[in-house]
């Protein structure tokens, strides 16, 4: 099966971004309960 | 898959691995309990070498009744058995006495609070002796049946130091699991802290240990690929199995190291997480029971009964499948482009703490720093299933080039050094314009150049 550049290019912005919105929500979410139980 | 072994070969199989990676683990574990002079750890250290012990006598009874099958076996060389069997009856003597003298000892210290250091370092020092005569005993017993071991090296399809360190290796993780679950279990019910942590630092490490296993396993699949006697549907089997595990592996480390890293900053533990990792943990066992029991299938005819079914058609699977799937252009170059965002995250994070460590930014203190570490970790995480994936899409070319064996080693290196930023106690107590501990320095010059290392040699990949 063939795919043009547009699909390829918005597969890679959008597996990418949910990747890496998880790594940084996950880092979020652990740094806030640090924060949270530290006061 | 068949729960109890029907066959004294399939017994001595599975018996066999305990007493020599068993034994690995739980001097590891020792070692922690005289660095940390826990009482408890030495005592569990105490009663895992007595069981130890025990086990030489089912696994010398399994190997004794295997030669005897194994001696009908014109394929297999007699000369090569006999050595095997002199050095492991020596191994295993010397094991019987390493469990022999924990016994001793917990007996004679049953009602006192300290055990005896003299009686404790004679352990120590037994124990040592045995890993070494195993060593050697299981390296000739792995060279018995393994036929990737004995075929000429040139004709192999890939270098067959994979398919080497594939035997030994994927001991490590399931072993490993085994001794972490009955160290983590006993430190839920004794809620000693530094066995908890001991546990879950074990729990990282196997998980850590499972990016060389699956990607060497690769390695012995292409190697085994057309080898009379052995089927690529079976080795199909075992690889789809190994996925699930790595799955479980990174489930299970990734919890057991989160949790590390939050003792760190609040100085205790969840409940709820601690639980989660212990469910997590024993899932993944039994799926690594199960990989393993189909792995031991490809190279042991002798383990194989009649109820058994094997597969029979190599394209059958998840493993084809994906190989497939992950060829086409719009799977691959998005998992490639994740996998370069992994490294970013994986060197950005390394860099910044480890240059902290090593004497930049002394105005912060180490604990600032120690917060960014899970992106680092997270982007390990994105790293081993996005490089799982480019690995299937050209397996062959990957393994045979130069610099990609340096860059699983690195991985592996940089990964479990990653460890000691959580668990150094030293380290953590840095405050802001101090200086950190020489040691500490020295593992922050060993993490940047592995990723270093790492990056550099997933880069030559294509060139060299």
């Amino acid at each position: 099966m063939e795919y043009g550049n547009t699909a390829v290019v918005l597969m890679v912005v959008g597996v990418s971004a949910v990747v890496l919105a998880l790594a940084f929500f996950g880092t979020y979410c652990l740094n806030k309960i640090v924060d949270r139980n530290a006061h | 898959m068949h729960l109890i072994p029907q066959s004294w070969s399939h017994w001595h199989i599975l018996l066999s691995v305990f007493p020599l990676v068993g034994l690995v683990f739980v001097l590891g574990f020792y070692v922690t309990a005289f660095a940390s002079s826990n009482e408890a750890m030495k005592r569990i250290c105490l009663v895992l070498f007595v069981i130890l012990g025990l086990l030489a006598i089912p696994t010398y009874l399994s190997g004794d009744h295997s030669m005897e099958l194994l001696s009908q076996n014109p394929k297999i060389s007699q000369d090569l058995m006999s050595s095997h069997f002199g050095w492991g009856v020596t191994a295993l003597a010397v094991l019987v006495l390493t469990g022999l003298t924990a016994l001793i000892e917990l007996w004679r210290s049953r009602r006192a609070e300290h055990l005896s250091n003299d009686a404790l370092h004679l352990v120590l020092g037994l124990a040592l002796i045995t890993l070494a005569l195993m060593v050697i005993s299981g390296e000739l017993g792995w060279d018995i049946n393994h036929h990737e071991l004995r075929m000429d090296a040139a004709a192999q399809k890939t270098p067959q130091a994979w398919s080497h360190v594939h035997i030994i290796l994927n001991h490590f993780p399931t072993v490993g699991f085994v001794f972490a679950l009955i160290f983590y279990i006993a430190a839920l019910a004794m809620d000693n802290t530094v066995m908890k942590r001991a546990s879950l630092v074990l729990f990282v490490i196997c998980a850590i240990l499972g990016v060389p296993t699956y990607v060497t396993g690769a390695a012995s699949m292409w190697a085994l690929s057309g080898v009379p006697g052995i089927s690529k549907a079976v080795i199909n089997a075992h690889r789809d199995m190994a996925l699930v595990t790595l799955f479980g592996l990174a489930f299970t480390g990734v919890l057991a190291w989160i949790e590390l890293w939050r003792f760190r900053h609040l100085g205790s533990f969840s409940n709820l997480s601690l639980y989660l990792v212990l469910a997590f943990a024993i899932i993944t066992l039994g799926v690594m029971a199960e990989t393993g029991h189909r792995g031991g299938q490809i190279n042991h005819p002798e383990i194989r009964v009649a109820t058994d079914v094997l597969p029979t058609d190599p394209k059958a699977g998840w493993s084809p499948a994906i190989e497939s799937l992950i060829n086409h252009v719009i799977w691959f170059v998005p998992w490639q482009t994740v996998h370069f965002f992994g490294f970013s995250l994986i060197f950005a994070t390394a860099l910044a703490i480890s240059l902290r460590v090593l004497g930049f930014w002394k105005s912060m203190p180490f604990s600032a720093v120690h917060r960014l570490l899970p992106l680092g970790v997270f982007g390990v995480v994105i790293n081993v299933f996005s490089g799982m994936l480019i690995l299937f899409a050209d397996s062959f070319r990957y393994l045979n080039a130069t610099t990609f064996a340096p860059k699983v080693a690195f991985i592996t290196i940089g990964a479990i050094a990653v460890l000691y930023f959580s668990c150094s106690e030293r380290l953590w107590t840095v405050k802001a314009g101090e200086d950190a501990p020489m040691s500490a320095k020295w593992v922050a010059a060993v993490v940047l150049l592995s990723w270093a290392g790492v990056i550099m040699g997933g880069r030559l990949i294509p060139y060299v």
